[in-house]
């Protein structure tokens, strides 16, 4: 299947919070992979088309990552 | 069009004839200090049971529900309970008619430049902007444009703030003072900063920019150019090389093609064309 | 507890200096707080990166705009002043009209073609630029060794 541009770049945002979840520590791992998937999937169901809601949330959650990836944050809920 | 441009040929004449960076600017909207004789009056008014009424037309959106398009929203108040400026027309609308507007205020004097928006197609501050009391017609009220906008009126500074930040707006010296105490000025390098330092970064002139509309990531805006400006005149600034070498490239100061929609815009009447003007001659031979 | 940690270790420290000295340094540890980053700053507020210093791009570049485009004038007005004709200030003014136009249309493609977002068009219009202006060099060239040069082609037009 051929992605457009905005698709390849949510998957790159996803791709990148696992990324980061790599370097949380080991105990909190999980919760860290299971937080950014409900982030995701919170907003599945929007239009691809729909291209401002969705670069909207690709700030949001450029903006999120930056945030959790700092190493002051250990876990989250 | 034509109006741009006389009124920039205004400007310039203002400017040529005044070495000072206060160009005479009458904005569009009429704007002035709120007084405090203004809200007694209209209160008084009020008495007199006749109503006064004004539309305005509020940009909406909310994040938390993205896909759902941007939308005006009309509030019709009476303009003779409300205060003079738009400020207080907006926080009246969320005190009583719709507690979930959104948009940032804080000294409503005109000195904290949190309440920038586009009022009536001009970027001013909310609390600075007289409400037309003559005409009947809608105000219309939108976040900065060109900006993401976070909620409502509320528009993401971030990158300006980041851009700000990159400047080094503060004094960089090596020598220590001669006294031991205080870098001491003349009172002509003071003056230098007359017109430069009251700027109250509300991001009005760099959103009315459009070079800064088109190139935001790389383009300083003329609001940081101001700054820019206001060290490198400092007497007391050593860092001035430096300074100009950060600006010296064709993306950071050289987009700026006088089109001079800062100085029309800026509430507080400074003139950051010029500053920019200037930067460009110093930096020039 | 960091800071009772902090404070016993100081007076070890001090302990072993003379007595005047301890007391100064408990006074310090007394009235400093430690820097201590609850949370390390959040790459949120770091600021916006400084391009390199380029002064052909930037400094150079503009005021060589400036001057072209303020020479231009005393060089269109000149011929018809004089109201002589000369090969030499014709090629003169040919060549400031090239130049002229050539950094005018390298900033508007600077403006509007960015190179951060489409790096492969800014290429491709910059070579074009760069091709359409040799070729009207080449063509003011060839036209002013052949033919009647760009004045007196204007003259001619203008009359006719």
């Amino acid at each position: 299947m051929r992605l457009s541009g905005l698709q390849k770049e949510v998957l790159s945002l996803y791709r990148n919070c696992l990324r980061e979840c790599r370097k949380k520590p080991e105990a909190s791992r999980k919760n860290f992979q299971v937080f950014a998937r409900t982030e995701f999937e919170k907003n599945i169901k929007i239009d691809k088309r729909d291209f401002g809601a969705i670069e909207f949330l690709l700030r949001k959650g450029r903006r999120q990552l930056d945030m959790y990836a700092s190493p002051g944050v250990k876990d989250i809920k | 069009m034509a109006a741009l441009r006389s009124s920039a040929s205004r400007l310039l004449g203002a400017a040529a004839s005044r070495p000072a960076l206060r160009a005479a600017v009458t904005p569009a909207a009429v704007r002035g200090m709120a007084t405090v004789t203004d809200g007694q009056q209209q209160h008084q008014a009020a008495s007199g049971e006749k109503t006064n009424l004004k539309t305005f037309q509020i940009y909406r959106w909310n994040p938390d529900t993205p896909t759902e398009k941007p939308r005006m929203q009309s509030y019709t108040l009476d303009l003779n309970k409300t205060g003079p400026m738009v400020l207080d027309a907006l926080i009246r609308i969320k005190n009583e008619l719709d507690p979930t507007l959104t948009f940032r205020r804080s000294c409503r004097e005109g000195i904290c430049g949190s309440c920038a928006m586009n009022i009536n197609g001009t970027n001013t501050l909310a609390c600075l902007c007289r409400i037309p009391a003559e005409s009947n017609a809608d105000m219309k009220i939108y976040p900065l444009p060109h900006t993401f906008v976070v909620k409502d009126l509320v528009p993401d500074l971030t990158q300006f703030y980041k851009q700000y930040k990159s400047i080094k707006p503060y004094l960089q010296r090596d020598t220590p003072a001669e006294d031991g105490k205080e870098y001491r000025q003349t009172k002509a390098d003071r003056k230098k900063l007359d017109g430069l330092y009251e700027c109250i970064l509300c991001a009005c002139c760099s959103t009315s920019c459009p070079s800064y509309w088109w190139n935001s990531e790389e383009y300083l805006g003329p609001a940081i150019l101001l700054q820019s400006y206001r060290w490198l005149v400092d007497s007391r600034d050593e860092r001035t090389a430096e300074r100009k070498d950060a600006l010296n490239n064709s993306m950071s100061l050289y987009r700026c093609h006088t089109i001079l929609n800062c100085t029309r815009t800026c509430p507080k009447g400074l003139n950051p064309g010029l500053a920019i003007a200037e930067i460009k001659k110093s930096m020039a031979f | 507890m960091a800071s009772i940690a902090r404070s016993s270790l100081l007076r070890q420290v001090a302990s072993a200096r003379p007595a005047f000295q301890q007391s100064a340094i408990r006074a310090a540890a007394f009235h400093t707080t430690a820097r201590r980053q609850l949370l390390p700053p959040l790459p949120l507020n770091d600021a916006a990166p400084v391009p390199p210093t380029s002064p052909s791009h930037g400094s150079y570049h503009w005021t060589l705009d400036r001057l072209v485009a303020a020479s231009l004038i005393p060089l269109t007005v000149a011929p018809f002043a004089a109201g002589s004709l000369n090969p030499t200030l014709d090629a003169v003014l040919c060549a400031t009209i090239l130049i002229h136009s050539h950094t005018g249309f390298q900033n508007i493609i600077v403006d509007y073609v960015p190179k951060k977002r489409m790096p492969g068009v800014r290429k491709l219009f910059i070579w074009g630029l760069n091709a359409a202006t040799a070729v009207v060099g080449l063509a003011l060239y060839e036209f002013e060794t052949t033919d009647v040069g760009i004045t007196e082609t204007i003259k001619r037009v203008w009359t006719a």
